[in-house]
């Protein structure tokens, strides 16, 4: 039997409505200037994207991501449903089960006006929460508490209904985006996610005169630097390759408690599948999307094959991928490589080497690593320690480099696993062609 | 507010226009200071003891602490209507305050606690004393004689002396006995201020760029329940360090929510210390992050990023005149007995909204403070007035408003997208009830109710978010607060 039939997922939430939230408006509400038909985006004929203005729509919901070991856990998260439209039938009906990991990343420009779209979708696999959600906008300068998404200080979004955020963009960096609600929970489920903003030295070059920093091929200009981190005014920060890595660990009996309905292990959390954008080693050098989640074929982790429904490789939701983000690394040598690093680990710090390559710091908390008189911090390491809501720009120069490939790892070696599967975990490859 | 008490003629405005709106906005201390006792006492020196307490936690624990307390009863307070007869032992030890080159001495005598206690200053040589006299003797004899510095078992006194080092943030705490590392695990820990030797309200002294108008303390620790028990039924060969596995985690001595309440609460009659930071638009903040637990935390600081300024009771400086190698970040990685300081600054510069919301042509705000004269009222009326800069005084405009640091170029902006109905929130303890700063919106029963003045609150955190339970209990653990609060509304 397919357990997951959308049909009746979408059924079984309109019921859950109903019946539950009868005072609720529950109303999927999609705000974008210019947008005439709800769903985010200037795609229909008549619709003009005013400038600097960016729209999207996330849901918040539930769904599986499968570790590198076979191991199905049940996830919270995020799923990008910009261009699905308002209507509640088919934005629930699309968004059940969508959640994916990490969540959408969200690129932006400084000078954006960022309208995001929230609407909370359930979770269908645990019709007995009535889970509300938020966006953080982790590092958000001058926040309001509003748009701040802290549950207990601020608004949540129910069931059912959309929250529109609303964000000026004036500082670059790399910050994270992360649900802020029952913080421990909704994020060791997995409601994290990469967001960072470019600075407008990309498109105007430097404007103090400073020659070497031309306009950016972002700006259109196909001889400068692919980007900069920051509005440096010294050209410093320049790349020419961009990576975001988000590290994250998964506590596997946290996962299978929640599936289970089962009484939350906070205390005794403990990250036991370590993770780069939602994948551990090998899976992270695996190009493009995961296959959508199905149940393990084999027993792992103490359960028996079909941990989830007891039918091994069983789809687990609607046969959409869920982990979109591989972690593959390609430079050619002499290019600038960035990575835009962020730990959203919740019971350890991390520390990252890219062993046999020089890490030059050049940013971190979404700030250019500069004093307060104008004196430039960058610290060249082989390591880079960090805990959890840090985020820190490092660009690799491979000038110097041969051509190769390099591992980039947790300094803590053991965390180079899949819960007992070695060789995996908090590793990816950095290819120097 | 504190550039209108600059100007004696504004200032009289203020007492006169203050007059009638007494009973609405009450005019009080706008600055805030760190709690602590110093050494102004009729001894002119510190004198602790070390005394075991129980201490209970929202989610119902109670926890065997060893504690530090001070026998000349808070006589030497910082804050003369707070702390005064307060002499219980406490979680954390009494925040020492003192003065850069200023002669320190801690008297510390064991009253109770059953492992010898000591004490050490982190950045500071300190010399011990073993004290035999009437009332305290060398019970075996041994001199006081101790691993790392001299110890005093049960009525038994050391004498620590040293001289305040350069301005900064310090810990002190206990270490030694049989096992070093449960003494800090037990709660014998605290925090001493180095204030500058120029007595002037900064960090580091006059001209270093580290004048603040709050002053803040966030002192991260963290415990084990289990090795408390393990102490409190007597075992105290019991527990190895090994085992330590943390549950509990603290800023300044309390866990959320008691963290909100005020300093020297009864409710907490053990853990003097709140951690709700208060500040206006515009204010500086000085957040002395301090790690004196066994584990790394990630304090996380919503609304704005932080400038570090001092690491360890040294100015981040290449010069020694200002801290010019001080960054800027939003996360603070604090490593165990590492201390941070930090400015921290939120004026809702380029929200592209006004944070007061829309312009009311129908209230008065003759003062400027962003309240209505006669009902103190959130009152946004047509006037942002930018001539000078609020940090220097130099005539020309900042963008901020110069009484009330107002953003004027979002001046009249209306908020860009439309609130769903409370039918479709959930709404928080401390949520307004409106988006705009200063205003309180109509909220259904029973919610809401915890922010009076429409303040925003901003979450000071632990972003290990294992760290924000108690006891295995969400919410709870080191989540803390600070709360923008309109120009209006008193700070102390």
């Amino acid at each position: 039997m397919k357990t997951f039939s959308k049909k009746m997922l979408s059924g079984a939430i309109a019921l859950t409505l109903l019946g539950f939230v009868g005072t609720a408006s529950a109303v999927v509400n999609v705000q974008c200037p210019g947008d005439i038909d709800g769903d985010a985006d200037w795609v229909t004929p008549g619709e003009t994207q005013p400038a600097n203005t960016k729209c999207m729509h996330l849901i918040a919901g539930d769904s599986f991501a499968v570790m590198s070991d076979d191991n199905p856990m049940y996830i919270f998260g995020f799923g990008d449903k910009t261009g699905v439209g308002n209507l509640p039938d088919v934005v629930i009906g699309n968004g059940i089960l969508a959640a994916e990991w990490p969540g959408p990343t969200i690129e932006l420009d400084q000078g954006d006006e960022f309208y995001l779209n929230l609407t909370n979708v359930g979770t269908v696999m645990r019709p007995d929460l009535f889970d509300p959600h938020t966006v953080h906008f982790h590092g958000f300068p001058n926040a309001s508490a509003v748009f701040d998404g802290v549950p207990e200080v601020s608004i949540s979004i129910n069931m059912g209904s959309t929250l529109t955020y609303y964000y000026n963009i004036v500082e670059p960096g790399t910050y994270i985006y992360h649900c802020h609600v029952e913080a421990t929970e909704h994020m060791e489920m997995g409601m994290l996610a990469n967001l960072y903003v470019h600075p407008a030295q990309d498109m105007t070059g430097c404007v103090n005169g400073n020659q070497n920093c031309p306009v950016s091929q972002r700006g259109g200009n196909a001889t400068g630097p692919g980007g900069y981190v920051y509005n440096d005014g010294d050209g410093t920060t320049a790349w020419d390759v961009e990576y975001a890595l988000q590290f994250s660990s998964f506590d596997d009996k946290f996962h299978d408690a929640s599936l289970f309905v089962q009484p939350l292990p906070f205390a005794m959390l403990h990250g036991t599948y370590p993770q780069i954008n939602g994948r551990g080693y090998p899976d992270t050098i695996r190009l493009g999307d995961l296959p959508p989640p199905t149940d393990n074929t084999a027993p792992v982790a103490g359960h028996p094959a079909g941990k989830v429904t007891g039918t091994p490789g069983e789809i687990l939701n609607n046969g959409d991928p869920t982990q979109t983000m591989d972690s593959v690394i390609q430079v050619n040598q002499g290019q600038r490589l960035l990575l835009r690093l962020s730990n959203v680990g919740l019971d350890r710090f991390w520390t990252i080497t890219a062993m046999g390559l020089k890490m030059k710091i050049v940013g971190a908390g979404a700030r250019l690593m500069r004093g307060s008189d104008g004196k430039n911090l960058y610290r060249e390491t082989a390591s880079l320690n960090f805990g959890g809501g840090e985020t820190t720009d490092v660009i690799i120069d491979t000038s110097d480099v041969a051509p190769g490939t390099y591992f980039l790892h947790a300094t803590e070696v053991h965390q180079m696993s899949n819960l007992t599967q070695l060789d995996g975990g908090m590793i990816t490859e950095i290819v120097v062609n | 507010m504190k550039r209108l008490l600059k100007q004696p003629g504004r200032l009289m405005g203020l007492l006169f226009t203050g007059m009638s709106c007494m009973l609405a906005v009450p005019q009080a201390q706008a600055e805030h200071d760190i709690r602590g006792i110093t050494q102004a006492n009729p001894t002119g020196q510190f004198n602790l003891y070390a005394f075991p307490f129980n201490m209970n936690l929202p989610e119902g624990t109670s926890l065997y602490m060893w504690g530090f307390g001070d026998m000349n009863s808070g006589d030497g307070r910082t804050h003369q209507m707070q702390g005064g007869g307060y002499a219980l032992p406490q979680y954390p030890a009494p925040t020492l305050i003192v003065q850069e080159g200023e002669p320190v001495v801690i008297n510390m005598t064991n009253y109770g606690v059953p492992s010898p206690v000591s004490i050490v200053v982190t950045g500071h040589n300190v010399t011990p004393t073993c004290v035999v006299s009437v009332m305290n003797t060398d019970t075996n004899q041994d001199n006081c004689d101790g691993l790392i510095t001299m110890e005093a078992e049960v009525n038994e006194t050391v004498s620590y002396s040293f001289t305040a080092g350069s301005p900064g943030t310090y810990i002190y705490h206990s270490i030694g006995g049989d096992n070093p590392a449960l003494h800090t695990e037990m709660g014998l820990l605290g925090v001493m201020i180095v204030r500058p030797a120029d007595g002037s309200r900064t960090a580091y002294g006059e001209n270093t760029g580290t004048d603040y108008d709050q002053e803040n303390l966030y002192l991260m620790t963290e415990i084990d329940p289990d090795i408390h028990l393990q102490m409190e039924k007597g075992h105290y060969q019991h527990f190895t360090n090994s085992d330590r596995h943390a549950k509990i985690w603290f800023i300044n001595g309390r866990v959320f929510p008691d963290l909100f309440q005020g300093d020297f609460n009864s409710l907490f009659p053990n853990q003097p210390y709140e951690s709700l930071v208060l500040a206006h638009p515009g204010d500086k903040v000085l957040v002395r992050n301090v790690n004196a637990g066994h584990d790394s935390h990630p304090m996380h600081y919503h609304g704005e990023n932080l400038r570090f300024i001092g690491r360890d009771g040294k100015m981040l400086s290449s010069n020694g005149t200002d801290a010019d190698l001080g960054r800027s970040d939003n996360t603070i990685n604090s490593a165990p007995k590492q201390t941070v300081d930090a400015l921290w600054t939120w004026t809702g510069k380029d929200l592209n909204w006004d944070a007061y919301g829309p312009i009311n042509t129908s209230c008065t705000d003759s003062n400027h403070d962003m309240a209505d004269d006669f009902t103190g009222a959130l009152c946004n009326d047509q006037n942002c007035i930018d001539l000078e800069n609020n940090r220097t005084g130099a005539l020309g405009p900042d963008g901020f408003d110069d009484h009330n640091f107002q953003y004027c170029p979002d001046h009249g902006k209306e908020l860009p997208v439309t609130l769903p109905g409370v039918g479709d929130l959930t709404l928080g303890g401390w949520w307004s009830g409106s988006p705009f700063l200063g205003d309180t919106g109509d909220l259904p029963v029973g919610e809401g109710g915890l922010n009076p003045f429409g303040g925003y609150f901003l979450v000071w955190h632990s972003h290990a978010e294992k760290e924000l339970t108690t006891f295995d209990i969400f919410p709870g653990g080191s989540l803390g607060s600070v709360v923008i609060v309109p120009p209006s509304a008193p700070i102390d």
